[in-house]
């Protein structure tokens, strides 16, 4: 059986460290050969995150994996899956990412005729500031450079400006003043060198955790023997899903380290920004914000049968009731 | 399955059939050949996602301002001055053309606008004064290039942003080998009509009176590259949104000029979108042949022929320029760029490449492809602004260029300062 | 034989003043868009954040790229490599001319067949851009999508006209058309 696999960001840790081995090497070799794998990424092919899924349901190719939030364009209710600032531990994410996993599957098997395998993270999006910020309350009047509907939005509600600026500008546009606080990844705001124009980590998930879906095209699923079914769910997990959540936890701590100079840094030199962690006062913020601005607006998106699935699922791991009218 | 595409793409061109359709069709054949899946079916979403796009949008804007300075007169009128200045040089108005090209380069974005610019200039000149036409349009086809090279650049902007590299720092180290490059093709022009005169015209002396009057006419430009690159660094616009402020602060000044009608900006208009639309059917055809060739596998045994040859860094550096070299004569220089950059760029910088100056030697390569038969989108723009002759002239023409850019390709391989220090010192 | 090529010639005319029309129209699209853009970069230093116009710029090359198409096709633009026909009699050149406008159809015809799912299917799921403007595509995706159905119909007349030229031997007019004479107008 030969799978065609189009794999997540080509330049970051994800499909490097757990994607390409785990689709190239462990499954073919956990098959006994039954299963060979032709891989590419979707940045190679040319075609934007937001086509993976649509290109997919089509079956242009047979397994296709990227960022869900790129993918809410043709399914709003999706955005469930990554609401920012509810989920702050990779345990809590994780846990966030497991209660929404049958809605994640029953969407995917409605809007791209998939079945979803497996759900990794990224690393959670921080902000990085350049001058003090102490709590989010300080962001108010700010320029933001973030990303996704709902993380924007939510600057809105908060009083701060969203600005567009794409990845490797974020320096000279924090330099020069053109921004104040970015949001990203806190491994890839540490080896594109953002610490060298900021001062201040808010170790907060603004941009949420950025989930990566991993589906597989419906009919080629289907035409699959139940126990190479089986393998594949099996394998999928333990080999490829359970390694990048724990190492999503640990890989986070590491980046912390290495962008405020406190603790290991294995990645390199060491910088010395001021960690500002999260206060009470702040997550309770947030949630306010969710429940009174952002999260009424998205259910307007979704609509209220898939808000109520939320609430019921999601909502009641990470704490957090969308009011419904 | 590279040999069978190769030749058909050699077969469908000498067929005439417009570039873009054959980079569609080579896609199809791939498809259908060396494909098990069927990729056709994600034809359109390829073709909405590539033209899309709010990178490409530059495009449009350089060529517009390309055709605003040329039909607000603009463009003749630095022509002129520079020809003041330049022409006692043996080869006489040859440097006139690669004064300009350098100067349209520093406010233009794109080769192919670059080169059509003054190329509408200086053709009917070429032809009144009796000019060998090969060396004449090599000089405006080659000197065309340097459009991506010296700031602002379309090519340097889809490299930054595929690469995530800082586009300003990019644009401050293409700066110097771009001048570099223009200083090296008007010696060689000297040299060439040194020895052997009738290439060029006569040399032509002007008065130092006529000189320093005719400096005026080169404020328009300079205002336009301060406004352009100034905008970028002073923070207020990004690359692609500073091409929308040259074409506002173009139309201001040709209309301070007077140079506005209706008539102009009809032309300007029509014409913007006529060689929009002729650029974008061969990228977004490229698009397609990418996506078939990756789907199957291309890029996949692209990469490990490059991993497997096991070679020291600079063994691995010298492969990837002569593949550039090679693929550059056949593959449109954008689709080029978007096709092998996430293949290329993670291996060079793996191996303790800079990406910035790797930016700036590919866009030497690419200059090179823009030049280089059979696919050589500045021959074209060049050939279809003469009235008369062969494409084979201008390719001739190009010929002492592409050996510039292959000896600067050896200077930033031997000296990588030479790109590098202007954006490591600020 | 008068009456059928002076039909061939009022249809060509016709769709040259078509075709001239929407170059313009596209133009002003880009005008448009270039105002568009002024304004946010101006509204952005006043510090009031609109932040539509790098999306919406993306749309305008969009259809602008697919509208100009054949605006191009028209006026003889697209690049073709013409070494070998350079050098062929007139015949030779007809020959090569209409394998050319037949290979442009043919493609076009699949470009607009394969591209009408992806509308469709933003239709079928009401999508909308992952933005704060959350556009609506079928929008922006309809202005594009039409573009590419008219260069495919246009072409298609291309390819009818040119053989109904051939078979009248009318080698001229056919070169006018569908030749390769890719001449940007050079009196400026
Ligand atoms: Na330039
Ligand atoms: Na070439």
């Amino acid at each position: 059986e030969e799978l065609s696999v189009v794999g997540s960001w080509s330049s970051l840790p994800l499909d490097k460290q757990f994607e390409q081995p785990f689709w190239t090497k462990e499954l073919p070799k956990a098959s006994n050969g039954e299963i060979t794998v032709q891989m590419t990424t979707h940045d190679q092919m040319g075609i934007s995150g937001g086509d993976v899924f649509r290109i997919l349901s089509d079956g242009v190719f047979d397994v296709g994996m990227t960022v869900g939030d790129y993918a809410v364009g043709d399914a709003p209710e999706l955005e469930g899956l990554d609401v920012p600032l509810v989920a702050t531990t990779a345990a809590e994410a994780e846990a966030m990412v497991d209660a929404a996993r049958p809605m994640v599957d029953d969407i995917f098997k409605e809007r791209f005729n998939s079945r979803v395998l497996a759900i990794a993270p990224y690393p959670p999006q921080v902000v990085f500031c350049k001058g003090d910020v102490k709590s989010l309350a300080d962001l108010k009047d700010k320029k933001v450079r973030g990303s996704g509907r709902m993380t924007t939005k939510f600057l809105q509600a908060l009083g701060a400006n969203g600005v567009n600026v794409a990845f490797s500008e974020v320096p000279g546009a924090l330099e020069r003043g053109v921004i104040d606080c970015a949001v990203t990844g806190a491994g890839s705001g540490y080896s594109a060198g953002w610490y060298e124009v900021s001062d201040h980590l808010f170790a907060i998930p603004l941009g949420g955790w950025d989930p990566v879906v991993t589906a597989m095209n419906m009919d080629k699923w289907d035409s699959l023997s139940p126990d190479l079914q089986k393998l594949i769910t099996t394998e999928v997990k333990t080999k490829f899903e359970e390694p990048a959540w724990a190492a999503a936890a640990g890989a986070y701590e590491t980046d912390i380290a290495c962008l405020t100079g406190k603790g290991d840094c294995p990645l390199g030199k060491p910088a010395n920004m001021t960690l500002v962690e999260p206060s009470d006062a702040d997550l309770a913020k947030a949630k306010e914000i969710l429940t009174t601005v952002v999260l009424p607006e998205w259910g307007e998106r979704a609509g209220a049968e898939w808000v109520k699935r939320w609430n019921d699922s999601v909502g009641k791991t990470v704490g957090v009731t969308v009011p419904l009218n | 399955m590279i040999y069978a595409v190769t030749a058909s793409l050699l077969g469908f061109l000498a067929l005439s059939i417009p570039v873009g359709i054959v980079l569609f069709l080579l896609g199809f054949g791939v498809d259908q050949f060396f494909s098990p899946f069927p990729l056709i079916r994600g034809l359109g979403q390829v073709v909405w996602s590539s033209s899309n796009s709010s990178t490409l949008i530059a495009i449009p804007f350089f060529v517009l301002l390309g055709e605003i300075l040329v039909r607000g007169g603009i463009a003749e009128r630095t022509y002129e001055a520079l020809d003041k200045w330049f022409s006692w040089l043996p080869g006489g108005l040859i440097h006139a053309n690669i004064g300009t090209a350098t100067m349209f380069s520093a406010t233009s974005g794109s080769s192919v606008a670059t080169a059509a610019t003054v190329a509408t200039v200086a053709m009917p000149q070429a032809e009144k004064l009796g000019y060998d036409p090969r060396l004449f349009s090599g000089a405006i086809a080659a000197g065309g290039t340097l459009g991506i090279m010296i700031p602002p650049s379309i090519n340097l902007i889809v490299y930054g942003f595929l690469t995530e590299t800082s586009i300003p720092r990019l644009f401050l180290a293409g700066l110097v080998p771009g001048l570099m490059m223009a200083v090296a093709f008007m010696v060689m022009t000297a040299i060439l009509c040194k020895i052997k005169p009738t290439l060029g015209g006569s040399s032509r002396s002007f008065s130092w009176d006529e000189r320093f009057a005719s400096l005026r006419h080169l404020v328009p430009i300079v205002v336009l590259f301060l406004v352009v690159i100034g905008s970028i660094y002073a923070g207020w616009a990004t690359p692609t949104e500073s091409a929308a402020v040259g074409v506002a602060i173009a139309f201001l000044i040709a209309a301070f000029n007077r140079g506005v009608s209706k008539e102009m900006i009809h032309t300007c208009l029509q014409g913007t979108v006529r060689i929009t639309a002729m650029i974008m059917l061969v990228i977004i055809g490229a698009y397609f042949l990418n996506f078939s060739l990756t789907a199957a596998g291309l890029g996949r045994e692209l990469k490990e022929m490059l991993v497997g040859l096991d070679l020291s860094p600079m063994g691995t550096l010298m492969v990837i320029i002569g593949l550039y070299i090679v693929l550059g004569f056949f593959i449109e220089t954008l689709s080029l760029m978007v096709a092998t950059i996430p293949i290329v760029v993670p291996i060079m910088t793996g191996m303790g490449f800079d990406k910035v100056w790797f930016g700036i030697l590919l866009i030497v390569l690419i200059e090179m492809a823009l030049i280089t038969p059979p696919v050589g989108l500045n021959l074209y723009v060049v050939q279809s602004a003469r009235k008369a002759g062969r494409l084979s002239e201008v390719m001739v023409g190009t010929l002492p260029f592409v050996l510039v850019m292959v000896a600067m390709i050896a200077l930033l391989v031997a000296v990588p300062s030479v790109a590098l220090f202007l954006p490591d010192y600020f | 034989m008068g009456e059928p090529s002076a039909v061939i010639a009022l249809l060509i005319a016709r769709l040259r003043r078509i075709n001239s029309l929407i170059g313009f129209i596209a133009g002003l699209v880009l005008v448009a868009c270039v105002i568009l853009i002024l304004a946010d970069i101006i509204l952005r230093e006043a510090g009031i954040s609109f932040g539509g116009a790098e999306e919406i710029s993306g749309y305008v090359m969009a259809g602008v790229a697919s509208w100009g198409m054949s605006y191009a096709l028209g006026e003889l633009a697209h690049v073709r490599i013409d070494l070998i026909r350079l050098r062929l009699q007139q015949r030779g050149r007809a020959l090569l001319d209409l394998i050319a406008i037949v290979a442009l159809a043919a493609t076009a015809v699949v470009i607009a067949v394969q591209s009408w799912p992806v509308l469709a299917k933003t239709i079928e799921r009401g999508s909308s851009a992952n933005t704060v403007l959350a556009t609506p595509l079928w929008i922006p995706q309809s202005i594009w999508l039409s573009g590419w159905i008219w260069f495919a119909v246009f072409s298609c007349v291309l390819v009818i006209l040119t053989l109904a030229l051939l078979v009248k031997g009318r080698f001229d007019e056919a070169d006018a058309l569908v030749g390769a004479r890719s001449e940007v107008e050079l009196e400026s």
